[in-house]
């Protein structure tokens, strides 16, 4: 049984169950719209998605920082970070920073591209892996922030220095923008899409 | 209030749909530290953390005061060819501002500093309004805040960012932790347990039971 079938939705804040008069309503508990499901998400899902998807290309070929120290410049991006991390024998460390700044960006772009399109199919496959999917999506992106923050501590710390300077690069201002749409990609997307349209399955299979 | 009525929190029957796939079930009866998962696709439907409120108010009180000695002390001391630099947390965003990059600042100031400190203030005013039923304005919308302010605190993250510009400046620079340093990775930890023992669906409810016995 299905909460959206006798017109009842959960809080998206306090997750109180209610009736809805129509396709939305007023908490009583919390005082936040309530929506049978959340507004637009498949069309924001898709804007937000495709602007991280093509925000992605220049965060990784542009400089995150270009370092000058004594007439020398240095450009470096998010993967010659992870290379001299590499190269300084701190593998540990440097998978750390692939898997948060290379890998969960790309994981997350065509993962989510994957349930848009399953969702928008009606497909009735794998919904509870889907589900957990979406989970784990959301929970990891936020850790690709660290390189970001890594420009922003070197940058503090060698200007404050005055010896050599660390000016942060396009690339970093690209690698944000994806981390903070693709993070609102996966807030606007309805893991309940993934399980609508259940019933139509189960008379088309009866039918045949 | 009995001790066992308040454990117990009278969750059983309670009629649940599930937030990521909409089944409709009913809440077992839960005690503290105990969790009940949609039976369709096992998301978490509601938590009763252990220690009642008592034990995330001292969590966040202590995370309050770690906040504020590792905003206000210097965070790290670097020293390259006898010339000393000394940061602090803000001023990692303020470089990124100097260097003409506002809005990437103001990401990072959100991040690292804004969000964290709203989410342990908001949570500890909500906490000390339930606790001892002060009625205080603005509890139902700083509760709502917090639930999805959540993903935007990066403290963790930040860490993790700190450890990566120790190893790249090693072998330049002779780095020296700061105090405010210390206090951070103590706040991490803190407002982790913290997290833990805050259960937004939990608060909730003994909202809505405080409110309605007022109201009687």
């Amino acid at each position: 049984m299905r909460a959206r079938d006798f017109q009842l939705a959960s809080c998206r804040t306090c997750g109180l169950l209610q009736r809805l008069p129509a396709t939305r309503g007023h908490c009583p508990r919390c005082g936040s719209t309530v929506r049978l499901r959340k507004l637009d998400s498949v069309q924001l899902t898709w804007t937000f998605l495709l602007t991280a998807a093509i925000a992605y290309l220049p965060a990784n070929l542009y400089p995150v920082m270009t370092v000058v120290s004594l007439g020398r410049t240095q450009s470096d991006t998010i993967i010659s970070g992870v290379y001299y991390l590499l190269l300084h024998g701190d593998w540990p460390l440097a998978l750390i920073v692939f898997v948060a700044s290379v890998l969960v960006p790309l994981v997350k772009i065509v993962a989510l591209t994957y349930l848009l399109l399953s969702v928008q199919r009606r497909s009735p496959l794998r919904r509870a892996q889907r589900t957990r999917l979406y989970r784990l999506i959301e929970l990891v992106g936020r850790w690709s922030m660290v390189d970001i923050f890594v420009v922003a501590l070197l940058a503090a710390l060698v200007h404050a220095g005055a010896l050599a300077s660390i000016q942060p690069g396009t690339g970093a201002v690209a690698f944000t923008v994806v981390v903070i749409l693709s993070m609102l990609a996966a807030l606007s997307f309805d893991p309940r899409l993934i399980w609508d349209h259940e019933e139509d399955y189960d008379i088309a299979a009866r039918g045949s | 209030m009995s001790e066992s009525e308040r454990a117990g929190e009278k969750t059983g029957g309670e009629p649940v749909a599930c937030h990521e796939c909409d089944a409709l079930q009913c809440l077992p009866l839960l005690g503290r530290g105990q969790i009940a998962r949609c039976h369709v696709c096992h998301a978490k439907l509601l938590r009763v953390p252990r220690g009642g409120l008592d034990r995330p108010i001292a969590l966040f009180s202590a995370a309050l005061i770690l906040l504020l000695v590792a905003n206000s002390l210097p965070f790290m001391t670097l020293d390259i060819q006898g010339r000393r630099a000394i940061t602090t947390i803000f001023g990692a965003s303020q470089a990124l501002y100097e260097a003409g990059m506002g809005g990437l600042a103001l990401a990072v100031f959100l991040t690292s500093i804004a969000v964290p400190a709203l989410l342990i203030l908001s949570s500890l005013y909500v906490l000390l309004d339930i606790r001892f039923a002060l009625s205080l304005p603005g509890v139902r919308v700083a509760l709502s805040w917090i639930s999805h302010l959540q993903p935007w605190g990066m403290l963790d993250v930040f860490m993790l960012g700190v450890l990566v510009a120790f190893v790249k400046l090693g072998d330049t620079a002779r780095m020296h932790v700061g105090v405010a340093l210390i206090a951070y990775a103590g706040l991490i930890v803190l407002s982790a347990a913290a997290s833990a023992a805050f259960e937004p669906g939990y608060l909730w409810r003994r909202l809505r039971r405080q409110r309605a016995r007022r109201a009687r």
